[in-house]
């Protein structure tokens, strides 16, 4: 997917504006947090601590993070003893190529999917298209934007965008079927014809939420089910999945589950947790269902560049989403802004690693520095920290506009020199002062128009606390 | 004890009423204070552009000025955060100055932090009557664990009567820079914490941080609430009615 992240700037006051888009966020905001309020609530009950959890969970995913090669190779030879195939790829435009020849190897003409976000990082559905083969989202809220031509706006919720009407709308356009008016119609309607495409699929892709080094499968966590048609009904199943997706082994597997879940949707455990391994040399008459054969496609696409350097710890996220479901910026504009396939705090670290920092800048700036992505994030990611780390390495690159870093310039060496920078102090109180013109507020700022666009500024009284404690104290 | 006192350099142009009620509260807590003349700013602003090495020169100007003090005392806890957090950061790679840095760090407070976890204060000078709402500003509540600290020194004012707002702990969306560059998106998240001071039916909002409450006060204007907005200093000071 090509970042459009160079218009986050004017795409996020658009979205502000928006008075749908406001009212779906305002709609949505209080159900995520609540609801991972109430899953954490479960984990207290179970006598288990947020923060040790976190403790638990961050140090498994170190683990991997800090020997990734070691475990990649462990993983490779674990899966290939069980008749998987590895392969690996560099990048999106890589992933997008393998995936199409497989297609074509194994005589595939229709391919269903379960939500993968490097689907989207590769743009494979483009992909797909341009090769002739029909490639069918299979997650309610992908198969909504499928049909409408978007991208996801949130990592779980991809449709959360969009409202039922508009839903209806697209289904009677692309089913040709009478108007469904409530959700449950609409959705089994959806269920209806996507039961067609996974019985009629040649081929599945999926993504995975962790790779089990161990047994060399990978794990997935879903709700609808789809997952589970995908990577048994058709008679290839390729799995997509970021390098730095491995966890050591099962009993992993069950720490983090404790906190992805609750993090994501507040469910103590999702509907399905699938553990998809590759039926090693079990006969295809055997009791064993699945599908023939199973690929894993492991892709780098910026993340190796990432290992044993200041932004490594960015590695251990297990895309749950708290993050951007927390994040007070992320809930004022929605997912579209971002640019990328990833949204919220999460895109604002990843979108300048994996894509161009030149035009993703604007990203790690968009934030309030709250912490509240910090607090929240089950893997102890410091995502305040990185962003203010990328915007250091913005300002190191030259790529702030020179208006801005002389103005920082002038400004330091100011506040270094502090007579001078007193004497400044008193003229721009004064200058406040008048432009205020006798009011108590001032309600137009010229230098600073982003600001009072939207309040007024409570006008100085006129001399600064030094100017008047230094009066109080010639005064004795 | 002689405390030091940092005004910060928001409040010596926008609202110098706080640094004065801050120093009534120190004074009144048996404090020998201080203002150091050549403060300025403690350098929160470049650290968060980006802007390291201007950071890092404020670090030491600050670290050589206030040298000396037993404490440092701030009515913001977002600066204090900057001085106790990032100053040892940004100067991890000098082992002499993050030495001195470290010490610093120990020795700076928020206020109210500085009031009930180090003075313990037992009575506070002001006066005032009426509800009142509080804001947790984002650095203080999860960055220096402020939550009750404000809250104890209002409940020991007999006139006051606490009315928690939904969602206290919710970023105002101020950040600096933030609202001046992304001032739409300021707009919404600001709009959100309106919504809750007015649920509460609270007379006044108060908070620790004056940039918060800039951007708090000047959207509640622009919507036409007249609800009065105060530092906690203001109001612990008695400056408020
Ligand atoms: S950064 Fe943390 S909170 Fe955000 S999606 Fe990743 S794991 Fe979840």
């Amino acid at each position: 997917m090509r970042s459009q992240a160079m218009f986050f700037q004017e795409q996020a006051a658009q979205k502000a504006c928006d008075p749908q888009m406001q009212k779906t966020l305002a709609y949505v905001r209080p159900l995520f947090v609540g609801k991972r309020k109430k899953g954490l609530e479960g984990l207290a009950a179970d006598g288990l601590g947020f923060e040790e959890m976190r403790v638990a969970c961050q140090e498994i995913r170190d683990r991997v993070v800090d020997n990734l090669d070691v475990w990649l190779e462990l993983f490779e030879a674990r899966a290939q003893a069980t008749g998987a195939k590895v392969l690996w790829a560099r990048d999106g435009d890589e992933v997008a190529r393998l995936l199409v020849d497989l297609a074509r190897q194994h005589g595939v003409r229709k391919v269903v999917k379960s939500k993968s976000m490097l689907s989207e990082e590769a743009d494979l559905n483009t992909a797909f298209a341009a090769a002739g083969i029909e490639s069918i989202e299979t997650d309610l809220g992908e198969y909504i934007i499928q049909l409408a031509g978007e991208t996801p706006s949130h990592i779980i919720a991809p449709a959360v965008h969009k409202t039922k009407e508009e839903v209806a709308d697209l289904f009677v356009a692309h089913h040709g079927l009478p108007r469904q008016s409530d959700i449950t119609a609409l959705a089994r309607e959806a269920r209806g014809v996507l039961r067609q495409h996974f019985l009629s699929a040649d081929m599945g892709v999926s993504g995975a939420n962790f790779l089990v080094a161990e047994t060399g499968s990978a794990a997935l966590v879903t709700n609808e089910g789809n997952g589970r048609m995908v990577t048994t009904l058709p008679r290839l199943h390729v799995v997509i999945a970021g390098i730095e997706k491995i966890i050591p082994n099962l009993q992993d597997l069950a720490t983090l589950m404790r906190l992805l879940p609750r993090s994501a949707t507040g469910q103590s455990i999702s509907n399905y947790v699938s553990v998809l391994t590759a039926r090693g040399g079990l006969a295809l008459d055997s009791p064993v269902q699945g599908p023939e054969k199973i690929v894993f496609v492991l892709v780098d696409n910026g993340r190796a560049d990432l290992l044993g350097g200041e932004f490594a710890s960015m590695l251990r996220c297990i895309r749950c989403g708290a993050c951007m479901n927390h994040c007070p910026v992320y809930t004022a504009i929605g997912g579209h802004a971002y640019g990328w396939v990833y949204p919220g705090p999460m895109g604002s670290v990843l979108t300048p690693l994996y894509t161009s920092l030149k035009t993703a800048q604007d990203l790690p700036q968009a934030t309030t520095g709250c912490n509240q992505c910090g607090a929240v994030c089950p893997v102890g990611i410091p995502l305040p920290e990185l962003m203010r780390a990328l915007r250091r390495r913005t300002f190191e690159e030259g790529l702030r506009p020179w208006l801005e870093r002389l103005g920082y310039k002038v400004w330091a060496w100011a506040a270094c020199h502090p007579r001078f920078y007193h004497w400044g102090v008193r003229r721009a109180v004064r200058y406040l002062k008048w432009l205020a013109g006798g009011e108590a507020f001032i309600r137009v700022l010229g230098m600073a128009p982003g600001w009072t666009g939207g309040r007024d500024l409570k006008a100085p009284p006129g001399r600064s606390f030094q100017e008047l404690w230094a009066d109080r104290k010639n005064r004795g | 004890m002689r405390v030091a006192l940092f005004v910060t350099c928001l409040v010596d142009v926008m609202r110098p009423s706080i640094g004065f009620a801050t120093m009534r509260l120190l004074e009144a807590a048996g404090c020998d204070v201080v203002v150091p003349e050549d403060q300025t700013c403690c350098g929160q602003p470049a650290w968060s552009a980006g802007e390291a090495d201007a950071a890092r020169a404020l670090a030491k100007k600050n670290i050589s000025d206030l040298a000396g003090f037993e404490y440092v005392v701030l009515p913001s806890a977002s600066c204090a955060e900057h001085i106790k957090n990032a100053y040892p950061e940004l100067l991890a790679g000098e082992p002499e100055w993050a030495e001195k840095a470290a010490d610093l760090s120990k020795r700076t407070f928020e206020l109210t932090s500085f009031l009930v976890d180090v003075l313990k204060v037992n009575e506070v000078p002001g006066d005032f009557h009426g509800s009142i709402t509080y804001h947790d500003s984002c650095k203080g509540l999860r960055k220096l664990g402020i939550k009750q600290q404000p809250r104890q020194l209002l409940a020991k004012m007999k006139g006051v009567t606490l009315r928690e707002m939904g969602e206290s702990e919710e970023c105002c969306g101020f950040g600096g820079a933030f609202a001046a560059k992304f001032g739409e998106i300021s707009t919404v998240i600001v709009d959100r914490k309106c919504a809750s001071i007015r649920e509460s039916g609270a007379e006044v909002v108060v908070g620790g941080d004056l940039g918060c409450l800039l951007n708090i006060e000047g959207r509640l204007r622009r919507r036409g609430d007249p609800t009065r907005v105060l530092h906690i200093a203001e109001v612990l000071a008695g400056e408020g009615q």
